[in-house]
């Protein structure tokens, strides 16, 4: 098990590779480098739309100032935004890994179940169910406007009616039914991440492990896990950009409303704040995770 | 791990097979609470889709009961019949805006995969000064949405003379950090330096290396990364950047149908069921046997 990282064939050279990243590169600095440095730039300036272009006023540390000093709830909502994604990434993660494993046995029915816990991940990219998306992302026993009837959207408090259980019981249940729902819904990509990851471990290492006599339990440990160890990486970076770019998200939506009002500058200030504690945070639990966990792996 | 690696290609479909049912075999009990737990958490996700397909067979005055009931009393297909009427009003037609999805679709996501294998390959396996910085520019670019860059993005567009053509919608999918990101961690894993080595020394060029080596062993992954792609640019509906009617896609009409209010809802309904028909049939062909056959044999020592 040993991985030697890092260590690129000497024999292709590096021009050959040049001539593989340019194209990419190319896209990669003029649809995202200068885009975020310009958003970076938007922070200290005060930025109207005007005809033709843009206008930019230095401001300085104004938009920055503003946010955390004047704006009443976005230390609040900065605070629940990782907060919630402090339980509900782990959760997504696991949850997947053990769906993904599942899905990549062989049994009767395979295809149709990863149709099934794929849909989601289809669904949420159509605009007319990301709408239906929203409203359940929201408390589904709320009252509902007349909005949300026209999107439709499952009345859960309905069935459970029609079931005759006394309403806070109902009540309860439909509130941890949208909680598993939400997540489940979040579940989608990572599970094919995790199947396609489960397609790469050589079958030779179970029958290794079958011969030593490895139970069930260790060939997860000390076969499986290790293997998927790029994969789960992969699935928490993934996760985490996820869910914090979704537009259920608290951050996002009250960012996403000042640009929708042309306040840029403070948009910019908001997301920025946002993105470098989510950075902070999930740089930490890679650190962690490379420093504990990898090692031991590998 | 590498050793082990490059012997796991040797064994051929049928020994792998009947190896991975044994590895999965288990007491009838367990296989009760398998599938009853695949059950129980697939029907979370499965019910939106029966409450939308539910709904786009419901008749109008269904529709317009508050609360909203969840099965449909009296089915009909009244929502399906009215859609060519609906469509049949547009300027440009329907022929159009399908051949519009098609192309920008397929074209973005043919792209997106081969420039993202491409530079995965390459920032993985070869040794370019500043590879550790690019990376490190993709896991954060990964935060930025298309949303939150629309500004930016938008003057450039202008610079380049990309509005209103079917580019402004291409470009920026083609462009799109994830590919390169999920390809590049899979890589790291999948493909042992000692193979590449080997094919080098038996006189294979990059391109070789590339096309016969790395491609076949990245099959799964390159799979998903299509159905990446496809999902995203299908559902692709440009704000702000395309005004000509004629360059318009499928999303643009079903939003334009949502738009119609409650009494539309079913029609919307029903759009949305067959919008999502192409993104599951690639989904379906890439999670098939015959192409997890085709990955796992496509590799010899």
């Amino acid at each position: 098990m040993k991985l030697k990282k890092h260590r690129g064939i000497e024999t292709l050279k590096s021009r050959y590779g040049l001539m593989f990243v340019t194209p990419w590169i190319i896209g990669l600095l003029l649809f995202f480098v200068y885009p975020i440095f310009q958003s970076l730039i938007y922070i200290f300036s005060d930025v109207r739309v005007v005809v033709g272009g843009t206008m930019m006023k230095w401001v300085g540390l104004d938009n920055i100032n503003y946010i955390f000093q004047k704006d009443p709830e976005f230390a609040n909502n900065l605070g629940q935004g990782l907060f919630t994604l402090l339980y509900t990434c782990p959760v997504i993660l696991i949850l997947s890994m053990i769906i993904g494993i599942m899905l990549s046995g062989q049994f009767k029915g395979r295809l149709f179940f990863r149709v099934v816990y794929f849909l989601p991940a289809i669904m949420a990219a159509g605009s007319v169910l990301a709408m239906l998306f929203q409203y359940q992302a929201g408390d589904v026993s709320s009252i509902q406007s007349d909005e949300s009837v026209s999107s439709g959207m499952i009345d859960v408090s309905e069935i459970i009616a029609f079931t005759g259980l006394p309403q806070q019981i109902g009540d309860f249940i439909s509130t941890t039914l949208s909680g598993i729902m939400n997540i489940i819904w979040s579940c989608g990509i990572q599970i094919v991440l995790f199947i396609s990851g489960m397609q790469t471990i050589p079958e030779l290492l179970y029958e290794v492990g079958k011969v030593e006599g490895a139970t069930k339990w260790e060939e997860f440990w000390f076969i499986t896990l290790p293997m998927l160890s790029n994969v789960i990486v992969l699935v928490l970076v993934f996760t985490v950009v996820d869910a914090m770019t979704s537009q259920t998200d608290v951050v996002m939506t009250q960012a996403y409303a000042l640009m929708d009002s042309q306040l840029y500058g403070r948009a910019s200030a908001m997301l920025w704040t946002y993105f470098l504690c989510v950075g902070a945070a999930t740089g930490l639990v890679l650190w962690l995770y490379n420093r504990f966990c990898a090692s031991r792996w590998q | 791990m590498t050793k082990n690696n490059v012997k796991t290609k040797t064994p051929k479909l049928k020994v792998s097979k009947e190896s991975q049912y044994k590895r999965y075999t288990r007491s009838k009990v367990g296989n009760f609470f398998y599938v009853l737990f695949l059950v129980a958490f697939g029907a979370f996700s499965v019910l939106p889709l029966v409450y939308c397909i539910v709904t786009s067979f419901k008749p109008l005055d269904e529709l317009l009961v508050f609360p909203p009931r969840f099965f449909v009393i009296r089915p009909t297909v009244a929502n399906y019949a009215a859609l060519p009427g609906l469509l049949s009003n547009l300027r440009i037609p329907l022929s159009r805006y399908v051949f519009n999805s098609l192309f920008v679709t397929i074209t973005s996501t043919l792209l997106y995969v081969f420039l993202a294998t491409l530079a995965a390959f390459a920032l993985c396996k070869s040794k370019i000064k500043g590879r550790k910085t690019f990376f490190l520019i993709v896991q954060f670019a990964l935060l930025f949405n298309a949303y939150t860059l629309s500004i930016p993005r938008y003057l450039i567009y202008s610079w380049f003379g990309l509005i209103d053509t079917y580019l402004v919608m291409i470009i920026p999918h083609v462009a799109s950090t994830m590919g390169v990101f999920l390809m590049k961690q899979y890589m790291e894993g999948a493909i042992p330096n000692a193979l590449l080595e080997a094919a080098r020394v038996d006189g294979a060029g990059a391109y070789r290396i590339f096309f016969q080596i790395a491609v076949p062993i990245v099959k799964p992954c390159l799979l998903t990364l299509i159905l990446f792609g496809f999902r995203e640019a299908w559902a692709i509906t440009p704000q702000g950047t395309i005004f000509n009617e004629s360059l318009k896609t499928l999303p643009t009409i079903m939003q334009q149908i949502t738009a119609g209010g409650i009494a539309r809802s079913g029609s919307a309904m029903a759009v949305t069921v067959i919008m999502m028909i192409p993104p599951i049939l690639v989904y379906m062909i890439s999670q098939s046997n015959i192409m997890e056959s085709m990955s796992s044999a496509g590799i010899k020592e």
